[in-house]
């Protein structure tokens, strides 16, 4: 079976631009969460979203990309970033998550048809709305051609796609992969959470014993995949090496995990059993941690089972919940920590929960030698998804 | 490692049944048109209505949209139809294809939003791409490998490249590959606003300037294993294309890569849209002279569904023709192909 490694990886989130940006984010614990302006959220508890700012989409885009839904515009100033960074990649498959694709164009059009507004409908809104557009615009701006999934597993997606590349190299079916996600924060999205009562007024405080929701985030995040042969042929660089990744489905409810934390466990376990590492071999969980009573209370359940002790941050409270885009992230995240030894912050961080066994690497980030971080996904649907990258 | 179609089933507005469905088509029976919405056209499907109040009273479906009693009724009847039985410990994977998937219960719940200015908690789990997927699994006891891909018409066949990628890599033993869509009116809108349908009530194939197609409601479904009567030759899991004009390119692309062996009968995805023309001049110039079957022409685009049916179609189409080539060119993501032959 082939290794499988990371030559590059590109990243637009509000924690900045570009792996540098990010690193100086992540290490200073900065909160990246702000008011939310792009939509009228006055009637919805929450208010605030973790928002990547305008300043960071790609300056050089040309006109016809300026038209692009703004996650298009993320995805192609991620390529850039990643061909910047290895420019003979040319993958031969490409597997992307997302959650809602273009949905605010999805929602201009709707309100365009509605009595009301009484704007015009523009095709663009259509043409850009589907979720493959975005992943064509990035791949059209790097002149990559190969065949492209788009996995919607809700917020499991970006660790899915990640997952699902790693098995295709592993296995031999593809040299080289672009994977990762994308998501942008849409009216829809956001009332829908605030609907289910999952988002917060206050602070997110993942793992908090007083925790009381989630905040929303968008980005995306793109790495280049390949085999460490093929890699090592061309004289690629070796950012990280992907070494495991375990997926689960928990058929208890739509939108709730099952109470015993068996389908986050189940995606840990199988993992590990792919990777061929003992759980003390774990360094780093960089957690779903969405900050949600039954989110967390099922995922520390888990870890506390299956890593006793082990430390954990949930990078969310900095950025919020990017969805689709929340697997690739915090992927890049792990593997910047096991580049730059270091242990992201969970910030926000009040009070333990008593029933868990865990080192949260609380509110401010750590040293720490690091050679193995695990990766947690789960979402709505019970898709459960856990990756394993290392030095 | 090849894949073999073990069972399969589909769910169309000219019925369910394999064989009868099959036959009509062959005959060149249209199913019947009902106007939907605000004056929009879609090929009447009495028996999708059926299957919904059959499965109705299920608790896990009781709030659901119709796509996922779709996807429920059809992922079921394969993994009859293919005899697989003891799903509950079995490593029997899911893959699901849509396209707009859960549409109706997300105009619904944005209305709320802009209209009355309510979200309800009830619609929102239910627009998520992998709410079919996940009730399904839940209703067949599934509890490993779960993928829903999203994309155009062509999703069906990267579904079925996923499925045999995780057979290969012996991520699961079986797996079931459902396709399904739903249609409602803010759709047809869209669709018919993008100029890929007609706002009339009939569509005509490979017209020099083409109306558009009729979008269908509908789903589909494969289980594939090891071993079985129809073996998936190969698969090509797309050639993208970035604007109409390179349609017809990425269709020739996908074509020179499938042919390996001769091909007798084409299952075509010709819709009454830019697709046509681009699909026909690709199959006049690599296979000149096999005959070609056009399901939408008969059936409506159903999208997310409809390269699965189309695949159904070519299985069926194996009892005449030694191998058969599936061709699927979408709206605006990929070409994709597959061949199938008789194991």
């Amino acid at each position: 079976m082939s290794t499988v490694v990371v030559t590059a990886a590109g990243i637009v989130s509000p924690l900045g631009r570009g792996l540098a940006e990010t690193t100086s984010s992540l290490l200073a614990g900065r909160d990246c969460v702000t008011p939310v302006t792009r939509f009228d959220v006055s009637r919805c508890k929450s208010s605030t979203a973790g928002q990547a700012p305008e300043s960071l989409l790609d300056p050089a885009l040309n006109r016809k990309e300026q038209r692009l839904h703004p996650a298009a515009r993320m995805m192609v100033a991620a390529v850039r970033e990643l061909r910047e960074q290895d420019p003979g990649f040319a993958p031969t498959f490409c597997v992307i998550g997302t959650t809602s694709g273009g949905m605010s164009f999805g929602e201009a059009f709707f309100r365009s048809l509605s009595k009301t507004e009484g704007r015009p409908p523009r095709a663009a809104w259509l043409a850009n709305y589907s979720p493959q557009k975005p992943v064509l615009d990035a791949m059209e701006a790097a002149g990559f051609s190969s065949p492209s999934e788009i996995i919607a597993n809700a917020c499991a997606s970006g660790t899915n796609a990640i997952g699902h590349a790693f098995s295709l190299i592993q296995g031999g079916l593809c040299e080289s992969v672009l994977c990762g996600g994308y998501d942008v924060i849409s009216e829809l999205v956001f009332a829908g959470f605030d609907s289910l009562q999952a988002s917060t007024a206050e602070k997110c405080r993942p793992f908090d014993k007083d925790r009381t929701g989630l905040v929303l985030g968008e980005g995306a995040a793109l790495l280049a995949l390949e085999s460490l042969d093929s890699a090592q042929r061309r004289g690629a660089p070796v950012l990280a090496k992907v070494a495991g990744y375990g997926i689960s489905t928990d058929n208890h409810h739509l939108t709730q995990p099952h109470p015993s934390g068996e389908g986050p466990y189940k995606a840990m376990s199988r993992a590990l059993a792919s990777s061929g590492l003992d759980a003390s071999d774990i360094d780093y969980i960089n957690a779903h941690g969405t900050a949600t009573p039954f989110n967390d209370a099922t995922e520390g359940l888990a870890i506390s089972r299956l890593f006793p002790g082990a430390r954990v941050s949930s990078t969310k409270a900095m950025m919020g919940h990017s969805l689709g885009a929340a697997g690739a992230i915090e992927a890049v995240f792990c593997i910047l920590a096991l580049q730059e030894q270091f242990l992201p912050p969970n910030i926000h961080f009040r009070a333990p929960d008593p029933g868990w066994d865990m080192d949260i690497i609380a509110n401010e980030a750590r040293e720490g030698e690091l050679r193995c971080a695990l990766s947690n996904s789960f979402g709505f649907g019970g898709t459960n998804a856990s990756i394993i990258l290392t030095t | 490692m090849a894949a073999y179609i073990q069972g399969m089933s589909w769910l169309t507005p000219l019925g369910s049944g394999l064989e009868d469905v099959w036959s009509r088509l062959l005959e060149g029976e249209a199913a019947k048109v009902a106007e939907i919405g605000k004056h929009f056209y879609i090929p009447l499907s009495p028996e999708c209505q059926e299957c919904v109040a059959a499965l109705g009273k299920n608790p896990r479906l009781r709030r659901s949209s119709a796509i996922s009693y779709f996807t429920a009724w059809a992922g079921k009847t394969a993994l009859e139809n293919a005899g697989v039985a003891g799903v509950n410990g079995g490593r029997i994977a899911l893959v699901s294809a849509v396209s707009s998937g859960g549409v109706i219960y997300t105009r619904r719940f944005y209305e709320g939003i802009v209209e009355k200015g309510t979200a309800s908690p009830l619609l929102f789990p239910e627009t998520v791409y992998n709410a079919p997927a996940s009730h399904l699994a839940a209703l067949l006891g599934i509890d490993g490998v779960t993928y829903t891909l999203a994309g155009d018409s062509s999703v069906g066949i990267s579904a079925i490249k996923l499925a045999a990628q995780l057979l290969e890599t012996n991520q699961a033993d079986h797996c079931l590959v459902v396709g399904a869509e739903e249609v409602d009116w803010v759709l047809c809108e869209a669709y018919r606003r993008w100029r890929l349908t007609t706002s009339k009530p009939e569509i005509t194939l490979h017209a020099k300037h083409p109306a558009g197609a009729l979008l269908a409601e509908g789903a589909a479904a494969l289980v594939l294993g090891r071993e079985g009567p129809v073996r998936l030759r190969r698969i090509h899991g797309g050639a993208p294309f970035f604007s109409r004009a390179g349609a017809r390119a990425a269709i020739s692309q996908v074509y020179s890569d499938l042919a390996d062996g001769e091909i007798s009968f084409v299952v075509g995805s010709a819709n009454g849209s830019f697709v046509d023309n681009a699909e026909a001049a690709a199959l006049g110039e690599k296979f000149p002279g096999a005959p070609v079957l056009s399901p939408k022409a008969a059936l409506g685009d159903a999208l997310g569904a409809s390269a699965l049916i189309q695949t159904v179609a070519g299985a069926l189409a194996l009892g005449k023709h030694p191998s058969v080539l599936v061709s699927s060119v979408g709206f605006n993501h990929q070409a994709a192909g597959l061949t199938l032959e008789t194991s």
